[in-house]
Parts: C-alpha cells; sequence; structure tokens
C-alpha cells in the first residue's frame, strides 16, 4: 500500500479540505478518510499537518468549527464550509485547473 | 482582516478552553485512528503504536496548530515564561548568581546614566530652551543696551551680575547673592514669577523704584514663606527695598545663584553706566526659526559699530554666542562620556559572566533539553524557551540593578565635585527606567542568545555523547568560553590601568605642597558695607580692631588677607617696576594683589624667603611696602635682588611707589594642580582702594571650631551688629574641596575597576563551583523533573 501512495504537493492540502468541506460538515479524522477514499488511496494526508492546516483555514474564515457527535456517539468537533470559504475554493479550483491542463500540456506536446 | 483579529483575540482569551479543545479533537483523531485499526483486525496496542508513529510528534502538531491559529508567539512566550519560572526557582544557585551579576554591571550603568540623564540629556528648565543663546564673554550694561537696539535677530535679551549683599533686619546679618539684573532678563528665560510680578523696562533705569523680587529659597527662609509678602521692605546692604515679586521654587539662573533679584540701574547706579566694565552675563533668546549664523551675524556688526564708537575700551570686542545648554554642559561633558565608557565596560563583563553562566547551566541540563526534543520540541522553539529564560533573568537582573542604581546615586550625590554641585538630586524619571528595561532586554537577548545558540548547534548524539563526560571540562574546552574569559580580562585591566592612572594622580596632587599649613587654621569672611565704612580709615579701623579682639584669645593667633589661597578669585593688577623700561599701556605684566593685616605669614605659616615680614610700623603715613612671591621674583625680576626695588600698579600718575621688602613662599593661589602666578602683598592699612571692603579672617587655633566662631561672631557683632559672617571652614576643608573633582574621578573609576575585576574574578570561580560540584546531584534531580514536566506538555 505505502508504494501505491504518494504526498500531498505543497499548497494543495488547503484546496482538498475545502473541496471536501463544500459536500458536508466533517471533523478532522473524516477529512483525511474522506480524502483518501476518494483519491481511491492514493493521496494520503500527512495527519501531522492535516490539523494545522484546518486551524489556519478556520483562522482565515474559510471553514468554521462546532462541537458536535460523531457517527460512533464520540464529542467531536466538526468543521463547515463558510460563503468566504465557497468564494475561496472557487478561485482556487480554477487556479489548479489551469495549472494542471498547463503541465499536461508541456507533458503531451514537448 | 477583521475576522481575523477577533478570532486571534478569542483565542487568546479564552486560552485555556482553546487548548482543551485542542487536546480533545487530537485525542479524538487518534482514538477514531486506532479504532479504525482495530476493526482492521489489529490488536489494540498495535494499533495505538502505529496511530502514533503516523500522527508523528504530538508537541510538534499542537505548536504548528496554535501556530495556524495566530497566537502561538503570546501564548507559547506566556508557557515559556512559566517554565523558566519554574526551572529558576529550581536551581536557586544558578538565579542568584546570575541576578546578582547582571544587578552589579546594570546598578552602575543605571546610577551613571541617571546623571547623565540629569545633567547632559535633560532640557533647561526654561520654555523653549533650544532658542536660548549665552555670550562666552561678559560685557557692560551700556553695551548690552545698544546691542538689543542694534539687532533684530532676538526676542529678547538680557543680563545678570552677582554681587553679594547684606540682608539685614532679620535676626542675625547674612550674606546674601544680590542678582543686579536687566529687565529682559526674565523675559528672556520665559519663567512668570509665583507672586507678584517681574521689574518693569521702565523701573530699570538709574533713581528707579528700588524694587526687589525674591528667589523662593529667600522667601522660604527669611520671609517665612508669607503669601502677602509682596509691598513689604526689607533693609539689603543698608538700603530699603519693597518687595514686588516671588520666582517660583524650581526657577534658578542658568549659572548663578541668586537670593534676590534689583535692577542694576537702580541697585548698583555707580556700575552700571561704566562700559569698560564688563561683568555682566548675558543671555539671548532667539526669534523662532532664526538661526544662530545670522544672530551671531548681528552681534558681529554690532560689535564692530561699538568698537568704532568706543576705540578705548571695545576696541576687541568679538562676542561669542553659543547655545546656552552647550555653555552649561560643554565641561562636564568630557568627564561624564568617559565614565559612560568605564561603566560600559563593567557591564559588558558583567554580560559575558551571564552568557558563561548560561553555558554552564545549559550543559547541566542537557538531558532535559533532550527529553524536550525527542518528544517533538523543534530546535527554534528550544532556542526562544531559552531566551526567554535569559531575558528574564535580565529583567530581573535590572529590576535588582535599579536599586543597585539608587544606593548608587546617593554615594554620586555626596561625593559629587564643584562641577555638579548644583546638582540637588538624581532623579530616576521615566528615560531612566526606560534605560533599565532596554539594557535588560538587549543583555538577556544578545548574550542569552550566543550561549543559546552554541548549544543547540550539536546535534542531540553528540550532546548524548559530551554528556557522558565531566562537564566541566566539556565546557571549558568550548572556545566561546575562552573567549569570553579572556575579553573579561581584558576589560578589567583596562578599568585597572585607567584607575590606577587616576589614583597616582590623585595622590601626586595630595602630596604637593600648598605653600602653607593648613592645619588648624579656620577662615571666616567678612564685608564692610560701603554706606558706613566709605573711607580707609574706617575700614582700617574696624580691621585693627577687630583683630587686636581675636588675637587677645587665649592660644588662637589670627590674621587678614583679602582672598584666600586655592580659589583663584583674587583682583589682578598691572604691575610696573621702577627702573626697567616703560611698556606700552596694556601690556604690562599682571600680578595678584592681595592685601594683608596681623603676621599673616606665620598663621599661614608661610616662609620669607628673603628679606623681612611685615611688621606694626607698616602702616597708614609710613613708606609703602610690598612683598612679592617667588614666582614674582622668577618670572619678573629673573637674576635680581629684588628687595628694595620698587614696584606700583600701571596707570598710576604719579606712581607712588611700594618698596620690595620681601619674598615669600609660592602659595598654591588656584589650585594645587595650577600653576602660580606672580604675587604682591602689600599692608591692607597702606591699601588707596576704598571698594577693597572685604576682608578674610585666618585663624590658627587649638580650640574647638564651634567655640571660637561663635566668639569670633560676637566680636564683629559688638564693633557692627549689620556685618554678616560667611564662609567659615577650615583651611583642610578647603584643601580637600580643591582636590574633590581628582577625588570624585578617582573612587568611581577605582570603584569600577574593582567591580570588574570582582565580576572577572569572582563569577568564573562561583561558575567552575555550580558546573562541577551541582552537577551530578543536578542532573539526578532535574531529569525526572524535566522528564514530568516535558511529559506534562504532552500527554
Amino acid at each position: 500500500m505505502p508504494s501505491r501512495s504518494i504526498d500531498l504537493p505543497q499548497g494543495t492540502l488547503d484546496l482538498l479540505i475545502l473541496r471536501t468541506l463544500s459536500l458536508e460538515p466533517l471533523h478532522g479524522w473524516a477529512v483525511s478518510e474522506r480524502i483518501q477514499q476518494i483519491s481511491s488511496d492514493v493521496l494520503r494526508v500527512q495527519q501531522g499537518s492535516l490539523y494545522p492546516a484546518l486551524h489556519r483555514l478556520e483562522r482565515r474564515g474559510w471553514i468554521k468549527a462546532r462541537w458536535g457527535t460523531s457517527e460512533n456517539n464520540r464529542k467531536a468537533k466538526f468543521y463547515e464550509i463558510t460563503r468566504a470559504g465557497r468564494r475561496q475554493l472557487e478561485i482556487e479550483q480554477d487556479a489548479w485547473q489551469k495549472l494542471t491542463a498547463a503541465v499536461s500540456q508541456i507533458l503531451e506536446t514537448a | 482582516m477583521l475576522h481575523d483579529l477577533l478570532f486571534r483575540l478569542r483565542t487568546l482569551t479564552r486560552r485555556r478552553a482553546a487548548e482543551n479543545e485542542l487536546d480533545d479533537e487530537l485525542r479524538f483523531h487518534l482514538e477514531q485512528q486506532v479504532d479504525k485499526y482495530v476493526q482492521s483486525g489489529m490488536t489494540e496496542a498495535e494499533a495505538m503504536r502505529r496511530a502514533r508513529l503516523e500522527f508523528g510528534g504530538l508537541d510538534q502538531v499542537k505548536d504548528e496548530c496554535r501556530e495556524a491559529r495566530g497566537i502561538s508567539f503570546v501564548e507559547s512566550m506566556v508557557q515559556d515564561l512559566h517554565y523558566s519560572v519554574r526551572t529558576l526557582l529550581h536551581s536557586p544557585a544558578f538565579t542568584a548568581c546570575a541576578v546578582l551579576t547582571l544587578a552589579l554591571g546594570i546598578g552602575a550603568n543605571t546610577a551613571i546614566f541617571s546623571v547623565v540623564n540629569r545633567v547632559l540629556l535633560n532640557p533647561l528648565p526654561y520654555p523653549n530652551p533650544q532658542e536660548l543663546l549665552a555670550a562666552r564673554q561678559n560685557d557692560s550694561p551700556p553695551n548690552l543696551r545698544d546691542m538689543q537696539r542694534q539687532t533684530h535677530a532676538f526676542a529678547s535679551s538680557g543680563g545678570v551680575n552677582i554681587s553679594p549683599m547684606d540682608f539685614t533686619g532679620n535676626g542675625e546679618p547674612v550674606r546674601v547673592h544680590g542678582a543686579y539684573i536687566d529687565a529682559g532678563l526674565l523675559a528672556t528665560l520665559g519663567v512668570q514669577p509665583m507672586l507678584g510680578r517681574w521689574i518693569s523696562a521702565d523701573e530699570d533705569v538709574k533713581g528707579g523704584p528700588r524694587n526687589v523680587v525674591l528667589s523662593y529659597p529667600f522667601w522660604r527662609d527669611f520671609m517665612g514663606a508669607d503669601p502677602h509678602v509682596l509691598g513689604r521692605a526689607i533693609r539689603l546692604s543698608d538700603k530699603t527695598y519693597t518687595v514686588i515679586g516671588v520666582m517660583p521654587r524650581n526657577f534658578t539662573l542658568p549659572r548663578e545663584l541668586a537670593d534676590v533679584f534689583i535692577s542694576l540701574w537702580v541697585g548698583y547706579p555707580e556700575a552700571a553706566p561704566d562700559r569698560g566694565v564688563h561683568f555682566m552675563h548675558t543671555y539671548w533668546r532667539l526669534k523662532p526659526g532664526v538661526p544662530l549664523t545670522q544672530a551671531q551675524a548681528e552681534i558681529a556688526q554690532a560689535d564692530h559699530r561699538l568698537a568704532e564708537a568706543f576705540p578705548d575700551t571695545e576696541r576687541e570686542r568679538a562676542t561669542v554666542l553659543m547655545p546656552l545648554h552647550e555653555l552649561l554642559v560643554g565641561d562636564v561633558r568630557p568627564a561624564l562620556l568617559i565614565l559612560v565608557g568605564a561603566v560600559g565596560l563593567v557591564l559588558l563583563i558583567a554580560c559575558a559572566n551571564f552568557a558563561m553562566l548560561l553555558m554552564a547551566r545549559a550543559v547541566t541540563r542537557q538531558r532535559e533539553l533532550m527529553i524536550r526534543a525527542s518528544l517533538g520540541a523543534r530546535n527554534g522553539r528550544l532556542i526562544r524557551q531559552r531566551l526567554t529564560e535569559s531575558t528574564l533573568l535580565a529583567l530581573v537582573g535590572g529590576a535588582a540593578g535599579l536599586l543597585a542604581a539608587k544606593v548608587g546615586t546617593t554615594l554620586l550625590l555626596a561625593l559629587r565635585p564643584a562641577e555638579l554641585r548644583r546638582l540637588d538630586a538624581i532623579p530616576m524619571d521615566a528615560r531612566v527606567f526606560l534605560f533599565v528595561f532596554a539594557i535588560s532586554l538587549l543583555t538577556g537577548l544578545l548574550f542569552g542568545l550566543l550561549p543559546a545558540w552554541s548549544a543547540s548547534r550539536g546535534d542531540i548524539a553528540e550532546a548524548l555523547r559530551e554528556n557522558e563526560r565531566t562537564t566541566a571540562t566539556g565546557v571549558s574546552r568550548s572556545p566561546l568560553r575562552s573567549f569570553l574569559v579572556t575579553a573579561e580580562l581584558a576589560l578589567a585591566l583596562i578599568l585597572l590601568a585607567g584607575a590606577g592612572l587616576l589614583i597616582k594622580g590623585f595622590l601626586r596632587l595630595r602630596s604637593v605642597d600648598p605653600g602653607f599649613n593648613p592645619a588648624n587654621v579656620i577662615t571666616m569672611y567678612l564685608q564692610l558695607p560701603g554706606t558706613r565704612y566709605p573711607q580707609i580709615p574706617l575700614q582700617t579701623n574696624f580691621r585693627r580692631e577687630l583683630l587686636a579682639r581675636i588675637n587677645s584669645f587665649p592660644g588662637v593667633e589670627a590674621a587678614m588677607i583679602t582672598d584666600l589661597p586655592l580659589a583663584g578669585n583674587y583682583v589682578g593688577h598691572r604691575v610696573v617696576i621702577d627702573g626697567q623700561p616703560t611698556r606700552a599701556v596694556g601690556s604690562e605684566p599682571e600680578v595678584q594683589t592681595l592685601s594683608v593685616m596681623g603676621n599673616y605669614f606665620g598663621v599661614m605659616q608661610i616662609p620669607i624667603r628673603a628679606g623681612r615680614d611685615f611688621h606694626s610700623m607698616d602702616r597708614e603715613q609710613q613708606p609703602l611696602v610690598a612683598i612679592v612671591n617667588e614666582t614674582f621674583v622668577r618670572q619678573l625680576l629673573p637674576g635680581q635682588n629684588p628687595i628694595g626695588l620698587r614696584i606700583d600698579w600701571a596707570g598710576n600718575e604719579p606712581h607712588e611707589w611700594m618698596t620690595i621688602i620681601g619674598v615669600a613662599g609660592d602659595v598654591k593661589d588656584s589650585g594645587l594642580n595650577q600653576p602660580v602666578d606672580p604675587g604682591v602683598y602689600a599692608p591692607f592699612s597702606q591699601n588707596d582702594e576704598a571698594w577693597r571692603k572685604w576682608m578674610t579672617l585666618v585663624i590658627r587655633t587649638r580650640l574647638t571650631v564651634a567655640g571660637l566662631v561663635e566668639d569670633v561672631k560676637k566680636q564683629v557683632w559688638s564693633l557692627d551688629s549689620q556685618i554678616p559672617v560667611s564662609g567659615i571652614q577650615s583651611m583642610d576643608d578647603l584643601l580637600a574641596l580643591s582636590v574633590a573633582q581628582q577625588r570624585f574621578n578617582m573612587l568611581l573609576l577605582g570603584s569600577f575597576a574593582a567591580l570588574a575585576v570582582a565580576l572577572a574574578e569572582w563569577v568564573p570561580t562561583v561558575w567552575l563551583r555550580i558546573a562541577s560540584i551541582s552537577e551530578p546531584t543536578k542532573s539526578e534531580s532535574t531529569s525526572p523533573w524535566a522528564r514530568s514536566s516535558a511529559m506534562s506538555c504532552g500527554w
């Protein structure tokens, strides 16, 4: 399994977190699980960098946190995306798509 | 942006809650992860191990989360502070050592800075002090008036001359400092009277009303602080003046001591119109925005005009204006700056010690640091934690230094030399506190960084190996420490050499023969009021009678002289010598002129080197005689036998020749380290200058001083109850006073050097002891505690 997974490129973690949270509010562990699942276990979130990223996004006002109950009935901190967060997500998605398009264009033609 | 700020603020205010939430959140994550692994078939223990391994250093993640929330700096500082206080209290020997070292260094610096702050940095106690100028040269009242009229750069200007006045009619007669002023002076200084008003320009004329403005101390001491003092009449030097104002408590003239203020034209009408007698200090206030150069140019023009109009007396005018502050502190500045440099060296030594103490401590705490590092604390964070500790130490040291400085300034005040005599208090104002704070902070950061950085550089494994060896040798090999020790010794040596030179100079000065024997000689100063003793015979009778009465006391011999040695304030006259070629007017040699009565040379034990002493027949109606000093003979009559030669004052037409009857030994007239000026002694009774109304009694006695002084005062007042007796001091005190400045410098630099040597010598020794003796026990006691404290930060 480790051989299949790759570490996240720098700066994409924020984008992935925002994208994941844009579907529904989740707690931190679920965010990392979700990213891993959706990417079919290719992307692994460094757990050490997940939480600082969540707190950073919260500080910027792109996500907000509230305490709720997890599916197995435990107290958990849930994050949900804010309106500012959605705008930011659009911007970053846009930028990401432009970047990947450009990169693949180079890879294909060069 | 606002959100960001509010967010930070909220997390900051509910710090504990936020911290708990962070704990909860991360714990929840780990538990979820463990659950997941258990469900996939792992044992609980293996699941836990795996989860933690994946998660990485918990401390580090938490740190990064705090940082991400933007409050980590303040928060972790609070944490570090808390931690530092605990660790410092845990090792009181080290803490005491470090605080004491810094307290001494910072204390000495603060004391000196307080003086510098007061003397050099504090603005003058007048509004807009930057506009105030003073002329370097004295001037006469008529010149001042003319210059005021001819210049436009100044908002106002004024002058003052201080002359003693007798204040009578209020118990014992008292000699006070009379300020003969020009009406413009107060407007120039810009201070309003506390009561009443200042002397106006129309009153400042010949024949104007006799009004007086009082200083606050005079009003308090002699007027009983009477709020209704305005309009009261007081007697000053036999004239009645009406009180029209009282100055505020903190008012002083820039350079002069003054008790009462009187118009020069009213109080001293005989001197005021004399253009050629330059006896006023003049002060000038620039109009706002006018540069000094323009003012100086206008003054130069006025000088030029005056020189053309009055070539006899004003030909050599060259008035130089300078900022008042510069004039007042210019002389003290170099001495103070040297002290600042010296005391700065002491601080450097203290700082080097501080750094060494920190290094020693770093070694004893290596195990604790390793544990923290292995728990995920990052290197930067560890350095910061140690900086917090050193800064905390430095600030505590600074606070202790403030106390030391308080003691120091009290000592400085007690020892202050004449130049700083007007310094009545050395207050610690906001600037001093800021200085202490800044210097402590800088010390803590700079000298804490050095050892913190040098300790953090080696990796953990290296430190581990190092820790196996004995600690003291481990650090004593460090190049940083060798450098610090060498630097300390070098700095201490510089101070020692400086102090040694000063001590040597002072001892040489003290061993200088003043030319007289100061032991058991008391001096007192009297001045005859001109109103009642206008002629010389009246003055002579008073003097002769007083001396006869004092000399009738058993075991006492008294004599009189105009001005005492060492003071340097004699009257100078130009002299011509009979038979020598005539010199151009104004280029004759100047000599000090002293009048004596009684056995002056005997009382002072000044040897007569040739010829004879005065005797009782050298008096009025007898041939005029003089005694010259050795310097007179050496400079003006080299290779000649002076006895029998005749001298007279230049400009005395026709000449009334005085015959030189003797040569007296040289006496240090202007100070022990000053060359002796040529001098001429003549009998008071043959004096022809009625304005020499003053005299200083010199009394050799074996009686107790207090009793004798009272007896002499009684004799003075039985002759004339209106004459103040002042300047009561022993010749020994006068001698000590004349070297006070050198003594002050020597004591100060000497104590700095002692402090430097103590610090450079003592602290390294103590350091070794702390490092070598306490190390084994300390590491035992530190480690478990450090571990538990490190644990409590994590799980």
